[in-house]
């Protein structure tokens, strides 16, 4: 008699304990948290004295890929350039882009000294975009005002964009790669060949 | 340097951009519109000429303000810099006052005046700060933004730096409204504007060594680099870094498809 009544309930109840196990399993951070997060374990990483550089360097391109939507920021920055491009070009400049990318941030980070990371909120930017506004305080001197601009594909999160104190990476890089391919005659062709100069003179 | 020459070196900078200007309609045009609407945005018709400033600016920070500030920060002591910088802030309160007022910001205007008032009795004529409100910097250029005047054309001024016309005769009006300079002139104590001018140098540079390295070091245009952080930096300036929350961001489009749609309603529009 019972069991029949409480079939449909006991399968409800399971049927919710499978709906809310499904996000914990992956991702039930918000933005802001996934800021801090991400925070917390970069700055552990450089920070970290028992490993050598070049694991450091690379433990830091690890987390940069999985913390930033490197393929959308290189879209984004070739602007209107990349609808114009080849197949093989956008893959040419794709692979190249992140290695320009990573070593511009890891040299940024290189220079980390005791800074402290201190999110103060969040804002949507669009349907799928959220501004997490952190400040960036050194141990002396005034703290820098950073915003992260945050996308959520799925139950991922991934930046797309910092803004520090009112300037925009992907901004400034994009309109940097439009001089660079405007001066060169409107070919993409001109950046990847300066993208390649580049990461060798990196090397 | 008297009033006169400092006024007329100030004009003449302004004589230079009307020269420039009348050669401006050289500016290449192009059918494409979205190449119309890029060179539209980037509005440095004068581009040959302020890369030839930017390249003798930075020859000119290469041998001589670089390595200055470098022997600047390593020879005096954090407190004698932070003192030096103490000075320079208050020394410029008058001007940043004048434009909060001009601005109708009451209560930033309170603050630099409180400040000011502070720091130049108690703080020993601004060399300590002994107060506990923040300094912010206001001049003319974000003043005439903020009554509603554009941009104007980019420009590279010697010395100087980026300062695109609107800041340039920003310029002209800071000096003019700021009583150190009429009491340097009036007592013909020009020296006073110099030594001013070249600390304020070494002191802003000595505070960015690392940060523009980097800069340079990652860039692949650096002049092109320079032009958009000077732009994204100015125009946080002007909304004192309250950039208005229910606007999105006009220039920026995060979404493939919403771009194309965005060149599809422009080109109907042309």
């Amino acid at each position: 008699m019972y069991a029949r009544r409480l079939l449909p309930i006991a399968s409800i109840l399971a049927l919710s304990a499978l709906l809310f196990a499904l996000p914990s399993t992956a991702e039930t951070l918000s933005p802001r948290q996934f800021i801090e997060s991400l925070g917390e374990e970069t700055i552990g990483a450089i920070t970290n004295a028992d490993v050598s550089e070049e694991d450091r360097l690379t433990e830091f391109a690890r987390l940069f890929r999985k913390g930033f939507d490197v393929d959308t920021i290189s879209r984004f920055v070739l602007g209107r350039y990349w609808r114009r491009a080849t197949d093989e070009q956008k893959v040419e400049y794709q692979s190249l882009f992140a290695d320009f990318i990573v070593t511009t941030y890891a040299n940024r980070f290189r220079q980390y000294s005791g800074e402290k990371l201190l999110v103060d909120g969040e804002r949507p930017a669009s349907k799928r975009d959220t501004i997490v506004s952190s400040e960036i305080k050194p141990p002396d001197g005034p703290a820098v005002r950073v915003d992260w601009r945050v996308r959520k594909t799925g139950d991922d999160h991934k930046i797309i964009d910092v803004i520090v104190e009112g300037v925009s990476m992907a901004i400034t890089q994009r309109d940097e790669f439009a001089s660079v391919i405007r001066r060169g005659g409107g070919g993409v062709e001109t950046l990847i060949a300066e993208l390649r100069n580049k990461s060798s003179a990196d090397e | 340097m008297s009033l006169k020459t400092e006024i007329a070196g100030r004009l003449s900078a302004i004589g230079l951009v009307v020269a420039l200007s009348l050669s401006a309609c050289a500016t290449p045009m192009t059918n494409d519109p979205d190449a119309r609407a890029e060179l539209a945005a980037i509005n440095d018709p004068w581009e040959p000429f302020n890369r030839a400033m930017f390249e003798f600016n930075r020859a000119l920070d290469r041998v001589l303000l670089k390595p200055v500030a470098q022997a600047y920060r390593g020879v005096v002591p954090d407190f004698g810099r932070e003192m030096v910088k103490n000075f320079l802030d208050n020394l410029r309160s008058p001007v940043i006052l004048a434009n909060d007022i001009l601005q109708g910001e009451t209560d930033r205007a309170g603050e630099t005046g409180s400040r000011f008032l502070a720091n130049t009795t108690v703080g020993l004529g601004g060399v300590f700060d002994v107060t506990d409100i923040e300094f912010h910097n206001e001049d003319f250029g974000q003043t005439l933004a903020v009554w509603g005047f554009g941009e104007g054309p980019y420009l590279v001024l010697p010395l100087l730096g980026p300062s695109p016309v609107r800041d340039t005769v920003g310029l002209v009006g800071d000096t003019l409204m700021d009583p150190v300079m009429w009491y340097a002139n009036r007592t013909d104590r020009y020296a006073i504007s110099w030594v001013r001018y070249g600390m304020r140098a070494i002191d802003t540079r000595s505070r960015n060594i690392e940060t523009l390295d980097e800069i340079e070091r990652g860039a692949i245009d650096f002049y092109a680099t320079v032009r958009s952080l000077y732009r994204q930096r100015r125009a946080d300036e002007i909304l004192n870094g309250h950039p208005p929350q229910s606007v999105p961001m006009p220039e920026i489009s995060w979404d493939e498809d919403e771009q194309v749609e965005e060149n599809q309603v422009s080109a109907v529009a042309k």
